[in-house]
């Protein structure tokens, strides 16, 4: 008995999936787990797998298509099973009234049936007086085909503030040639709407406007939501960074071509610090004050379209090297999209680094719901004062941004008073 | 103003320039005592002397050298080639040394040199005697080229490329030699500098840039043309290397659309450099891609008919101008 099958809800927070790759295809015999598809969730590129048994009778949803959980997407049965019914019913299919007053306007209107969905909207926005019936009269282009105008035409357009798209070309290979653009001004052809124009010779075009991705829909989401309901506030902390620079060489001379880096001894100072100053290790949900027992620092790393944070766990536990290699391991992962769920969740605190871009120091945005965020500056050549004498230093600035729910002023402070202590003499972490 | 043919504004140049500066003289096959093959210097020898019109053996490597090392050493020769197409065997004494020689010896020599003679086809000549030089020589940096295509452009530009301390190529026309046209009177000196265009006739529609012989066509054309209201800008250039870019580019600026019209061949040559020049300097104003009218890519034939569809002829022109006009 054929059946319609629906996009799984593929993660706790996904809200629509884009159906990325078909893997499976129609007249493919499915077993339960087989790879039907891979879908690009908020979170990750997620594998779809198939509940049950049978032939892929009819893909329903093409490649690229945004839709809702639920929303049919194929049809599995038996060989040679009528399916006409079910394709009838999966297209009258409507999603569910969706009351969650958490969900973004826009999102709402996304689970399009193919049939409405508009060709990308990259183009910019065109704009037409209606008014006028020469200038209504779109010339039979079709989108994506080249303009042809000649040089002075172009120029022209560019003066008279002209969409060429508007006119029709009379040259060889519809070329717009003056007379074309002259016959469309004295028909009273639009101007483009913007007619303030800037300095002669400049086009002042519309954005391009491009659809969010579903990892930046979940970055605005969360993000918005972190800033508006978290009470953030900063504290910054000045550190020597000698010692970290000796201990690095040390270590990375003792090391046989492998290499830490100082955000790989960063991630471990600062899961020691939490180690021996628990308090700043703790999450507000819902009312109640989570004291976590483990150290799971979530570490920001960039990727194309935005950034991920892939969970180092128990990193207060783990050695520097091994640090170091998962983290290479995850980022190299993130950017190809190959995180699991799992990886990506449940961390205790995080950190971020822009040093390397030169930022001296930077309040970010918490993670929620972590109570405390890292953010690492750039090692920089500052006086510093050594057995009482001013020297030519190393000094890296940290800003702590701290959920004022569960992370005091004080308690913030003396957490980056700890951390401070083990970045200045790495050593002290063994003990 | 009084009218002087061509030949006669040319040897008015001559004349005057050698009454004025005993360091010019005249030397050539036939310049003296035949008193021109084309009778351009006649008169000449029996005013000045044997020692300023000097006839030369058929020695064009010869004299053309003789004639660069006495520019060398402070005369100002005039160097007649009974017709362009005998310039080949000098070739190698106006690219090697002429063009060469204030390079080569740091600015220590001058060379004021002026040749001159009938480029291009005349009339049934055939393949090896109707050559249109003008590409080869203004290929050159180092020497001036003119073609001047008027009597009165003939007269002024020869002058000045007297008193030129460079070498100057001065390319005249056989078919050139009998048009008419208003010369400033005698006693009336008038010098048109080097580098310089002329505005031929004014338009608004399209652009033709013509010199030499098809200037005429070109004129011929536009008339033509101006009856069906399409009316040309005619600008002549008259020197070639350096060209007046500027003024052709302001025409073109003007009438948005250009044809060149040339005697020579259509593979490179000046009128390709000026297209090339133009659609940098006017692209913006271009609402058609520059059209050239040439002679067809072959050896000259023989047979009047075929020379006549090998030239080009008004009826090209004024089908290149509605091209480029987008006018049926």
């Amino acid at each position: 008995m054929a059946k319609i099958v629906g996009l799984p809800k593929l993660s706790p927070t996904m809200e629509e999936g884009t159906l990325a790759k078909w893997v499976a295809q129609e007249g493919d015999t499915i077993e339960v787990d087989d790879l039907l598809a891979e879908v690009e969730t908020d979170k990750a590129t997620m594998e779809f797998r198939s509940f049950d048994k049978g032939v892929l009778l009819k893909i329903l949803a093409d490649e690229g298509d945004t839709l809702e959980p639920d929303t049919p997407v194929a049809i599995i049965g038996e060989e040679g099973e009528d399916i006409a019914d079910l394709i009838e019913e999966a297209k009258n299919y409507s999603p569910k009234s969706d009351s969650d007053s958490d969900s973004d306007s826009d999102s709402k209107s996304k689970s399009k049936s193919k049939s409405d969905s508009e060709p990308e909207s990259k183009s910019e926005p065109e704009s037409k007086s209606g008014s006028n019936t020469a200038a209504a009269q779109k010339p039979q282009r079709k989108s994506g085909d080249r303009i042809f105008a000649s040089p002075l035409v172009r120029r022209m357009a560019r003066e008279e503030d002209v969409d060429l798209a508007d006119v029709e070309g009379s040259g060889p290979h519809g070329r717009i040639i003056k007379r074309d653009l002259d016959a469309f001004l004295e028909g009273g052809g639009a101007r483009k709407k913007s007619s303030s124009s800037g300095a002669a010779g400049w086009e002042r075009k519309a954005p391009v406007v491009e659809k969010a991705s579903q990892m930046r829909k979940a970055i605005a989401r969360r993000l918005t939501e972190s800033k508006q309901t978290v009470p953030h506030f900063y504290l910054t902390i000045d550190v020597d960074a000698e010692g970290l620079i000796a201990t690095r060489q040390q270590m990375n001379g003792s090391l046989d071509g492998e290499k830490v880096s100082f955000n790989d001894l960063i991630i471990k100072a600062a899961a020691v610090a939490l180690r021996r100053y628990p308090k700043a290790n703790a999450s507000w949900i819902d009312g109640e004050i989570h004291w976590h027992q483990v150290v799971d620092v979530s570490v920001a790393v960039a990727v194309d379209e935005g950034l991920v944070t892939p969970v180092v766990r128990d990193a207060d536990r783990k050695g520097v090297l091994d640090i170091s290699r998962e983290v290479k391991d995850l980022a190299v992962r993130a950017r190809d999209k190959k995180l699991s769920l799992e990886e990506m969740q449940n961390g205790t605190f995080s950190i971020s680094n822009l040093g390397m871009y030169g930022i001296e120091e930077f309040a970010a945005v918490i993670n929620p719901p972590e109570g405390a965020l890292l953010a690492v500056g750039a090692l920089r050549d500052a006086p510093t004062i050594r057995d009482g004498e001013l020297a030519m230093g190393k000094r890296m600035k940290l800003t702590l941004s701290c959920d004022h729910r569960v992370v005091d002023g004080a308690v913030g402070a003396q957490y980056l008073q700890v951390l401070q202590r083990l970045l200045e003499t790495p050593s002290t972490m063994l003990l | 103003m009084r009218e002087l043919r061509y030949r006669e504004a040319v040897r008015e140049a001559i004349r005057e320039e050698m009454e004025a500066d005993e360091k010019v003289f005249l030397m050539g096959e036939e310049v003296g005592h035949y008193q021109g093959a084309y009778k351009v210097s006649e008169g000449l020898l029996s005013q000045f002397g044997e020692k300023r019109v000097i006839d030369t053996p058929i020695a064009e490597a010869g004299f053309a050298g003789i004639g660069i090392g006495a520019a060398m050493t402070g005369l100002r020769p005039v160097i007649e080639f009974m017709t362009w197409n005998f310039s080949f065997v000098a070739f190698d004494q106006i690219i090697s040394n002429a063009a060469k020689i204030r390079q080569m010896s740091g600015g220590t020599f001058d060379v004021p040199i002026v040749f001159r003679g009938p480029n291009g086809a005349a009339k049934q000549v055939a393949s090896q005697h109707s050559h249109s030089v003008d590409p080869f020589y203004t290929n050159i940096p180092g020497i001036f080229v003119v073609m001047p295509a008027t009597p009165r452009d003939a007269k002024g530009l020869l002058k000045t490329a007297i008193r030129c301390n460079d070498p100057v190529i001065f390319l005249e026309g056989e078919t050139l030699y009998n048009v008419k046209g208003e010369v400033p009177d005698e006693g009336e000196e008038e010098l048109i500098d080097l580098g310089r265009g002329r505005i031929g006739r004014e338009g608004s529609d399209c652009t033709i840039v013509a010199f030499g012989r098809p200037y005429y066509e070109a004129m011929q054309a536009a008339e033509k043309l101006a009856q069906d209201g399409i009316e040309c800008e005619i600008v002549d250039p008259r020197t070639l290397r350096p060209l007046d870019i500027e003024l052709l580019a302001e025409s073109v600026r003007k009438t948005h659309r250009c044809v060149v019209v040339h005697e020579h061949w259509p593979y490179g040559g000046p009128g390709a450099e000026i297209v090339d020049q133009l659609q940098r300097e006017a692209f913006d104003w271009l609402d058609a891609p520059i059209a050239r009218v040439g002679s067809l890519d072959v050896p000259m034939p023989y047979a009047s008919n075929l020379e006549d569809f090998v030239l080009p002829t008004v009826e090209r022109i004024t089908d290149a101008v509605r091209n480029v006009s987008y006018a049926k």
